[in-house]
This record gives structure tokens, sequence and C-alpha cells, in this order.
């Protein structure tokens, strides 16, 4: 007895001592990517002379584009991680907004509480777009791919036709608008509400349970009577909700909406998830996946920065030869990495 | 027994029909095409030379980009590696005045971007959409900074314009397609390689079981697209001698565009056609200056575009119909 007794008090000794190592590995896989890029762009900004986020402007700055990035990443996640491709986030972010704008100047004519029902109104219309896109994919029963090619350019030229080409700016620049931008506070909550949210969908629903089903098995799922139509269109939905918000939160950041992206030139807005997504991914591994597109917003965030500070010797061109090369980086990492570790193993 | 026969007849009719849909499509865009112009009292010569010289360039990249979509893979960086090679070539006159030259790097930049990428992709093991993304923005990115560093934001850079005039000729370049379409069409229907390339974007796995070497296949693939990009580049400088930022940036959109256009399915495999890039590159730009013919108006370019789709979208409909499953497509 006495045996047992000691050989359970080791075992549990033991699984304490492996739990914490356990959660000890987790927090320091979560944490490391995000530490390591904040102390490297950190010292080259000390390095140079100069602080990565240097003032009040800069800090809100800092947060607006973390909240950009993550809502992105999570939009140009959610269906990609389902094997559909979605062309079409550029141009709902940039059309939701465009409407908003429109109808808010029209009821409120740049007066008060204008940022907050331009928000609602770009949450709605994105919603709206996503549905759309999302029905003529379900349809059609085109590749996704193929039929969010022909949103995107629907779209697009729904707000060429609406802005004659021209940018929407006297619109979007009132006090109320100035205000959002002014301060870190309104991106913060929408990045907990929108992080909240979607773990809660995503990881704690009937919905979101179909959802992952489906992502690692669709035929499988779908012969066990999970209902694919419904899932595909929430899941567009919701793209387009988020997406909604991105218009808002990029036209608080730039102050205008171009209405003159034809020819596919929205995509560039969905291109800047790529790499946080990626780094999302990894983090994912180590805690929730929803959390890591946080971490990875928040390093390019603080890339974002860093380029700022550079903004006389680092231009715009060089910003995008440095983004693709640490993509690609990152990439050759993430998709050797088992040849990587057989290698030090030997 | 004769239902049967029925059954098989209306299904070989359906499979006819949906093979010439894209070439009735071109002939039908071709003759509304010229009504519209003809209606509206412009010249129509004129116009149907910007229609050649804009649709051969497409026609050309898009042939050598077969290679990449019957494999299954596309490749979205195809427009920036244009504008690269363009630039490399501008810059390279500019330097040693010499044409022949000024050929060769454009040739050798073009396949060495789509090399570029095939390595990313079958060596490095990236994902060969998520390789191009990368290799746009930086190809994009670099040629944009050579362009404005030499030659101001708006201006762009620039060959003497009579260096190329002479061959700004409609037969040079129907020659110059017809050479590269017929040399592609052999290598893509009656060699080894177009029938493996068409065999892996049908079915990797076997295709692998039966020991076909994807990399190889992929790399070469690449190169011959590589290849479409550094002559589409070429005509490019001959139509226009400059280069600006914007020079190509939405052809690799509209290769996408058009090879679906032209009636071949975006995953590839056996149903891949060659004469897609040229039926739909061809149709794609005719659509789209009817279109821009019709709307004449500010807002025209906007309404030009979604009607393009919505016809793209109902195209790409008609000639997928035989392809029904019970899961949705991914």
């Amino acid at each position: 007895m006495r045996l047992i007794k000691y050989c359970q008090g080791n075992l549990k000794g033991t699984s304490k001592a492996m739990g914490n190592k356990v959660i000890f590995r987790k927090c320091i896989g979560t944490l490391a990517i995000p530490v390591i890029a904040g102390l490297i762009l950190g010292v080259i900004c000390l390095v140079n002379g100069k602080a990565m986020i240097g003032n009040r402007t800069s800090f809100n700055n800092f947060v607006i584009y973390a909240a950009i990035i993550m809502i992105t990443t999570i939009a140009l996640s959610i269906n990609l991680n389902s094997g559909r491709f979605d062309f079409s986030l550029g141009a709902m972010a940039i059309l939701s907004s465009g409407v908003a704008a429109k109808v808010t100047y029209s009821v409120l004519s740049g007066g008060k509480y204008s940022a907050a029902l331009m928000l609602g109104l770009s949450l709605a219309a994105g919603i709206l777009l996503g549905l759309i896109s999302g029905l003529i994919y379900i349809i059609l029963r085109l590749p996704p791919i193929i039929s969010s090619l022909g949103v995107t350019l629907i779209y697009e030229g729904i707000l060429y036709t609406m802005t004659g080409g021209s940018y929407i700016m006297g619109e979007v620049q009132n006090t109320s608008m100035a205000k959002v931008s002014g301060s870190w506070i309104p991106a913060f909550i929408i990045i907990v509400v929108v992080l909240i949210t979607m773990i809660i969908l995503f990881d704690h629903t009937k919905f979101g349970y179909e959802y992952n089903a489906l992502k690692s098995g669709q035929k499988v799922a779908v012969n066990t009577g999970i209902r694919e139509i419904p899932n595909a269109l929430i899941c567009y939905a919701v793209c387009g909700g988020l997406m909604g918000i991105v218009g808002f939160l990029n036209t608080v950041r730039n102050a205008n909406i171009n209405g003159g992206q034809l020819g596919f030139g929205s995509i560039s807005i969905m291109f800047t998830a790529f790499l946080p997504m990626f780094i999302g991914s990894y983090i994912g591994r180590y805690s929730n996946e929803k959390f890591g597109y946080l971490l990875a917003a928040i390093c390019m965030s603080m890339l974002n920065s860093t380029f700022a500070v550079f903004a006389n010797t680092v231009n715009a061109s060089m910003q995008s030869i440095i983004n693709a090369v640490l993509l690609v980086v990152f990439l050759v990492y993430l998709n050797n990495e088992h040849l990587l570790k057989k290698g030090v193993k030997q | 027994m004769v239902k049967n026969q029925r059954k098989l007849n209306k299904y070989k009719i359906q499979q006819m029909i949906v093979q010439f849909l894209p070439l009735v499509a071109l002939v039908v865009l071709f003759l509304v095409f010229c009504a519209v112009v003809q209606t509206k009292g412009y010249r129509l010569d004129m116009y149907l030379k910007i229609v050649f010289n804009e649709g051969i360039v497409l026609a050309v990249v898009a042939t050598g980009a077969i290679f990449i979509y019957s494999l299954g893979s596309f490749d979205i960086s195809l427009g920036a590696a244009t504008l690269f090679s363009a630039t490399m070539g501008v810059l390279n006159y500019n330097a040693f005045e010499n044409v022949p030259l000024m050929i060769v790097v454009i040739g050798v930049s073009g396949i060495g971007c789509s090399l570029l990428s095939s390595i990313l992709a079958s060596i490095f093991h990236i994902p060969v959409f998520v390789a191009t993304v990368a290799m746009m923005s930086v190809l994009s990115a670099v040629s944009a900074q050579i362009i404005t560093s030499r030659g101001g934001a708006l201006g762009g850079i620039s060959i003497p314009s009579n260096v190329l005039k002479s061959l700004d000729v409609p037969a040079f370049k129907i020659v110059t397609l017809a050479v590269f379409f017929l040399l592609c069409l052999y290598v893509f229907n009656f060699t080894k390689i177009g029938r493996r390339e068409k065999f892996i974007g049908g079915n990797p796995v076997c295709a692998k079981l039966t020991g076909i070497n994807y990399n190889k296949h992929a790399i070469i693939g690449f190169c011959i697209a590589g290849l479409s990009v550094g002559l589409g580049a070429f005509l490019t400088l001959v139509y226009t001698p400059s280069v600006t930022a914007t020079t190509a940036s939405s052809l690799g959109m509209n290769i996408l565009v058009a090879i679906v256009f032209g009636g071949m399915p975006i995953s590839g495999g056996a149903d891949s056609k060659i004469f897609s890039a040229i039926i739909g590159g061809f149709s794609y730009i005719l659509l789209d200056n009817a279109l821009e013919l019709i709307f004449d108006s500010s807002s025209g370019y906007g309404i030009t575009q979604i009607i393009s789709a919505v016809f793209f979208l109902l195209v790409v409909y008609a000639a997928s119909m035989n392809y029904r499953t019970k899961t949705l497509p991914r």
C-alpha cells in the first residue's frame, strides 16, 4: 500500500512538473516571435537614436494598424482555411466603407456620432456584401477563386460608378472621425470585441464545430449530416462584416476612400494579411489561433511603426520588398521545419 | 437501350456546345465590337489595331501561363514579371544601345523571375500561390523603385521611339504570336511534357505514383511561362517604348480571367486547352473595349467592369455546367 501511495505521489509530482513544463513551453512558443521581433526592431530604432513609438500619435497609429491587420487576417483565414480563396475581401472593405460614408454624410452631414453611425453601416454593408458574395458562390457552384474574381470586379465597378473614380474625402473628414483616429481606445475596443466574438463563434458554438468539421474533411462532414451551404454563407457574411470594419478603420487611418480602384486594385488590402496569417498560424500551435493572429498583427504593426520612423530612408517600395522577403523567409522555415529539425537531430 | 442512346447523344451535344462556346463567344464579341464602333461612327481599323495590340500581349503571356495552370497551380506574378523584364530591357538598352542584347536581357529576366517562383515552390515547398504573391510584391516594388529613381514617379523610363518602331507592324506581331503558339501547341499536345503536365494537374498523387517528377515539370512549366513573359515584355516595348510603374499592372489577373474565359478549367488537368489563351485573351479585350465604347462617360469604366464581370461569371457558369458535385467546390 505504501509503495502504491509512494508511486502515486511520485506520478502526481511528475505530471504536475510535466504540466508546468507544457504551460511554460506554450508561453514561450506564444510570446517568442512578438518578443524577438519587438527586441530586434526596438534595438534597430535605438541604435539610430530613435524610438519605435515616440509619441501618442504614433501609439494611436500602432493600435489602429494592429486592428486593421488582425481583422483582415481573421477574415482571410476563415475562408482560406476551408480551401476557399476569396479575392473579394479588399473590394468588400472599400465598397462597404464607401456606401457607409455616403449614407452617414447624407444623414448627419459630418456631425456628432458620424463615426459611430459609419462603423455600424460599414459593418451592415459588409455583412450584406459578404452574403451576396457567398450566394453567388453557392448558386453558380463555381470554384471560389473564380466566383470571387467576378465579385471583386463587380464591387470595384460599383464603387467606381458611385464615386466617378474619385476619392471620397469631404464625407469622411469631420470631427467625429478625427476623434477616432486621435485615440487608441476605439481601435483597442474593436480589437477586444472582434477577438472575443471570433473565439466564441469559431471555438464554442455549433456553427464553429461544424465549420471545423467541414474544414478538416468536407465529404465526411457532409455525409454525417452537416449542412455545408448555411455554414459557408455564415462564413462569407462574417468575412464581409469583418472587412466592413476594416474599411471603416482604413478610412479613419487615411481620412479618405479611394473610389478609383479598378482592375483588381483592391486586392492589395488582402495581401497585407498573408504574412501575419502564417505567423499567427504558427503561434496558434501553442495557444489559440485567433490570439495568434492578434500577436502577429502586433508584430506587423511594430514593423510598420519602424518603417514610419525611417520613412526618409525606407520608402514604400523598400517596405514592400522587406515584407515580401520576410514572408518568403518565414514560409521557407515553416515548410521545411521538419527537415531542419531532422538535420539538427542528426 | 434507345433511352440510353438518347442520353448519350444529349450528353455529346452538351459537351460539343461547351467546347465551342468560347469560340462562338469570341466571334459574337468580334461582331458586336465592329457593330459598336460603326454605330458610334469611329474608325474601325484604328480600334481593331488597339484591340489587336492589347490582345496580343495578353494572348502571348497567357499561352505560356497555360503550362502553369494545367498543373493545377497558378501564378499572379506574371504581370509584375512582365513589368520587371521590360524595365530591365529599357535599362539595358539605355546603357549599351544594343537591341539584340536588350532582347536577350528581357528574355533572361522573364525566365529568371519564373524560375525563382518555381524554385521557391518546388525546392523550398512554399505553396505556389503564396510564392507568386511574394514575387509579385518584390518584382513590382523593385521595378517601381528603378522607374521612380530614374524617371520620376509619373514620367517613367523609355527607349528612343525609333528603336523598335520598324517592328510595330501587325505582320511581325502575328508571326511572333504564331511561332510561339505553334511551339507551345506542339509541346503541350504532342510531347511527354504536355501530357505529363495535364496528368499532374488531373491527379497529382497518381502522377507521383507512376514516377512523374512534379518538381521537374513545374520548373519546365514555369520556364515556358517565363519565356512568354519575356516575349510579352518585348511586345509591350514595341507598342509603347516607355515603361511606368503601372505598365502591365493588371496583366497577371487578366491572364487568369482570360484563360477561364477561353474555356479552360482553373483546376488544370486533362481538360486544359492551349487554345484557351488566344480565344480568351482576345475575347476579354474585345468585350472590355466594346463596353468602354458603349458607356462613354466618367463612370463608364465602372459600368464596363461590372458588365464584364457578370459576363465572365455567366460564361464560366455555362462552360462548367457539366461539372456539378454534391459538395461545394473548393
